[in-house]
């Protein structure tokens, strides 16, 4: 795992009995994993009152270096020893290991959703909508009696964030090979899932 | 129902009786030609060459022809009625069986075409998948995503587009949930009760 001086310096200060006591932190620990994970979250989540007596440039500093740690072990998935071995490292006592290590533990799943989420991918299909119609006449063309089909599919998109559709029409015969198609597609992933 | 033909028409129909029955079936194909791909202006003019008349009345004689086969091909007229609407043009009974033969051959295809006038929507033409299953990436290694990758062709207007779609795994089973319903409706009593009283 490549740190930064700067993550470094600011995860060894967390050890610091003299710098945090031991309410203070837990406090910031948990200010760091809700700053990651709580979309509501702020600056306003250091502002609590056993904070207070500490100087808020170190305050920040730490807070910011205990997130990237957070980040960084998540991102490589690192186990408990993983992570035991450099909090050992930065001089970390056991309790303030245990209580580390237990909060990261609690919060991996969301983390790894998180870090899941981030980058781009193509536009990924949410539902499908569909319209059944019995075509009698156009202006061009009478006694036509047959059905048609308006397909339409809800796709999203990451970046843009933009909700774009694509709709297609289709007789029976159309659709009858598209979702042949996608069982096919169905099957072979279920087929995946089990070797 | 019988076709109505306005008096333009009639004159323009009023060449073919002028020609031999070969003519006029190479006029029916060159008519049908016309509804496939557009106008010839170069068939036009051989043609008005052999014939010795003037382009345009091979022009009209084309687009007469074309008319009478698609307005016939559109309401789908039966043989009767269509040999009564021909009757009035006062041609001989074999122009008229000709007449009738080119529209029972072609009446299928010209509706295909005829079908295809107005496309709204792009309409589907084949779909292509693939399973991927994605590894890592820069914000997180060691994942196991598994995702299906579409490519959706479709036709606009003779234009194909191209779209390329991905999905989960959880949604791609809607998405045939979905569409088999829709398949199923056709088969419902309400739908089978409209086919069958809709004439």
């Amino acid at each position: 795992m490549e740190l930064s001086e700067f993550v470094q310096k600011g995860v060894q200060r967390l050890a610091d009995p003299g710098s945090f006591d031991s309410n203070a932190f837990t406090l910031l620990l948990r200010a760091a994993f809700q700053s990651l994970l709580d979309a509501q979250a702020d600056e306003a989540v250091l502002d609590h009152p056993d904070l207070k007596h500490i100087d808020p440039v170190v305050l920040k500093h730490c807070h910011a270096a205990a997130a990237t740690y957070i980040l960084e072990a998540a991102k490589q998935s690192a186990d408990k020893s993983t992570l035991s071995t450099y909090l050992e490292d930065c001089k970390f006592d056991r309790e303030r290991i245990e209580l580390f290590c237990t909060e990261y533990q609690n919060n991996k799943n969301s983390l790894e959703i998180l870090l899941g989420s981030i980058g781009t991918s193509l536009p990924h299909i949410t539902d499908v909508s569909w319209r059944l119609e019995y075509q009698i006449k156009t202006n061009q063309l009478q006694k036509m009696y047959r059905p048609a089909y308006s397909v339409t599919l809800n796709v999203e998109n990451t970046d843009s964030q933009s909700h774009p559709e694509i709709s297609f029409r289709c007789n029976m015969e159309q659709l009858q090979d598209l979702v042949g198609k996608l069982k096919d597609a169905a099957k072979s992933l279920e087929r995946a899932t089990q070797l | 129902m019988l076709l109505d033909l306005s008096e333009e028409h009639k004159e323009h129909l009023a060449f073919l009786p002028r020609v031999d029955s070969a003519v006029v079936a190479e006029f029916g194909r060159i008519a049908v030609e016309f509804l496939r791909r557009g106008a010839n202006p170069k068939i036009y003019e051989g043609a008005a060459r052999k014939l010795s008349v003037s382009t345009d009345t091979v022009q009209h004689g084309v687009e007469g022809l074309t008319y009478l086969l698609t307005e016939s091909s559109k309401l789908l007229i039966s043989e009767l009625d269509f040999q009564d609407s021909v009757f009035v043009l006062g041609f001989s009974e074999e122009l008229n069986k000709l007449l009738l033969q080119l529209y029972l051959d072609n009446r299928k295809e010209i509706r295909t075409i005829l079908s295809e006038l107005a496309p709204d929507l792009p309409s589907y033409h084949s779909l292509e998948w693939r399973l991927d299953v994605q590894l890592a990436s820069r914000s997180l290694r060691q994942q196991i995503k598994p995702s299906v990758t579409i490519k959706l062709r479709l036709n606009q207007n003779g234009a194909h587009t191209t779209q390329v779609l991905q999905t989960d795994p959880a949604t791609l089973v809607r998405l045939v949930q979905q569409l088999e319903q829709a398949l199923e409706e056709m088969k419902t009593n309400h739908c089978r009760r409209v086919v069958r009283n809709v004439k």
